[in-house]
């Protein structure tokens, strides 16, 4: 092993590791970006279900009824103990001998999106409960109606506080629809791969991968870093990044 | 296939302990890794003023949040070899795991770090102790109980990332899992024993840093 451990690269050597982005980038880059679009695809429509629901989870968590409350803390308590990855593996390898076959597409979504409703029903629960108590007593005396107020006086004050950690969500099924890779999802780490075995330039290739990924979600988390500073109140976030 | 349900989850569960040691193996070393650069790391970002060191961590810590795990391990596993560094799959795990719970640890324990009160190092400086024992004896142990809960969710966070180094080919529980699969095809069985498994192990895990968290809080609350 030592003999093969070159861990000072020759200058010329290096200069042929960048050579590479220069000499492959023009068949890389759009190859990489077609498998963005999936994963933005994937990450935002696994988003949406997930805020859908996470909606209903912390409508269920918030409820008196124990039939109700009891199931929904028994799934965001599952749905946060188990890793992702043997979610899609169960949904995608499990579920056809019961019956049940989707793509991989849909199994990505699903996946994504009942993982992320856990989180984001937390993160929900965190934001109303970061309303003062005396705000809803206070619209209720007004003479709203407990929809009422919980559409025009509540929500309104929860989102602001919700905002950043919602967005720290995103960011996290962003990284994690990376495992769709896994259940053969032709996303950005699947083009990856695929062009890694066919380039033989896998440092080169999975580093640009990388660099998607950032492209994408660094911005993303300084915006959701300036949010929670700004609208948070100097409340911690709830939902920090994973 | 065949049998009753228990038989077969019996039958089953000895390979997918003997994954669930790897696991532990990779998330225990992660862990190791991961507290003393993180602490390295956080101690650096509040106390070095040199504007290189800070864009460093700064570069590192975002690199590590901002990209997939699945990436870090590629980029260790696939990628390395090809400038001449060879990692077994199990190490390459440890290794990523690690830097992506550094910067994580980093973080959470420069920000408990910030929200002391600065009189408590004046304080520890003016009763005669080093710089370094101050640190030690009197500012880390403030920041860990801030920062335990964080700790916390980067602990787990962790054991569940060691799923993604079957993507590498390191033996552990989603590993032996697939070669579960295709031995048996007791698939629908299989995956849910996996996730019964991993809650087994987070479950407690999660309870454990609560339980210090409030023994904690009742001593530092007892008069």
């Amino acid at each position: 092993m030592s003999e093969s451990m070159n861990p000072m690269p020759a200058p010329q050597e290096l200069a042929g590791f960048f050579a590479a982005f220069a000499e492959h980038g023009a068949e890389w880059g759009p190859r990489l970006a077609a498998g963005a679009l999936v994963t933005a695809q994937l990450s935002l429509l696994g988003f949406m279900l997930a805020v859908l629901g996470g909606s209903a989870l912390a409508a269920a968590l918030g409820s008196r009824a124990a039939v109700l409350r009891l199931p929904a803390q028994a799934l965001v308590q599952a749905m946060r103990s188990v890793p992702l990855l043997a979610l899609l593996l169960l949904l995608y390898f499990g579920l056809p001998p019961l019956g049940v076959t989707m793509s991989s597409f849909v199994t990505g979504v699903l996946g994504l999106g009942l993982y992320g409703a856990a989180s984001i029903a937390v993160i929900m629960q965190g934001g109303l409960a970061a309303v003062p108590r005396g705000q809803r007593e206070a619209a209720l005396a007004a003479g709203l109606t407990p929809a009422a107020a919980l559409r025009h006086v509540l929500l309104p004050q929860a989102l602001r506080v919700m905002t950043a950690p919602l967005l720290n969500a995103y960011v996290a099924l962003l990284k994690d629809s990376s495992l769709c890779a896994l259940i053969a999802s032709n996303e950005l780490m699947l083009a990856a791969r695929g062009m890694a075995s066919e380039y033989f330039l896998p440092m080169q290739v999975f580093l640009l991968a990388g660099l998607f990924y950032f492209v994408i979600a660094f911005p993303l988390s300084l915006l959701a870093r300036w949010l929670d500073r700004r609208l948070g109140n100097g409340r911690r976030g709830v939902g920090s990044p994973a | 296939m065949s049998g009753p349900l228990l038989q077969r989850f019996a039958d089953v569960m000895p390979l997918l302990l003997a994954g669930a040691r790897t696991a532990v193996l990779i998330a225990l070393g992660a862990a190791l890794l991961a507290a003393m650069l993180g602490t390295a790391l956080a101690l650096l970002r509040t106390f070095s003023r040199s504007r290189g060191v800070l864009l460093a961590i700064a570069a590192f810590t975002e690199w590590q949040r901002n990209v997939p795990g699945v990436a870090h391990l590629f980029i260790l596993y696939f990628g390395l070899p090809a400038i001449g560094i060879k990692l077994a799959p199990v190490l390459a795990a440890i290794v990523g795991l690690g830097l992506v719970g550094a910067a994580s640890v980093g973080d959470i324990l420069a920000n408990a770090l910030r929200t002391l009160p600065a009189g408590q190092r004046e304080a520890a400086l003016a009763t005669g102790l080093a710089p370094w024992q101050a640190i030690r004896h009197v500012l880390l142990p403030q920041a860990l109980r801030l920062a335990w809960p964080g700790f916390g969710n980067s602990a787990c966070q962790l054991l569940k990332d060691t799923s993604i180094a079957s993507a590498i080919a390191a033996p552990e529980i989603m590993f032996f899992a697939r070669n579960l699969v295709t031995s048996t095809f007791d698939t629908t069985l299989i995956y849910l024993a996996v996730l019964v498994l991993y809650a087994a192990m987070l479950v407690p895990l999660g309870a454990g840093f609560v339980w210090v968290e409030r023994r904690w809080r009742r001593a530092s609350s007892a008069p």
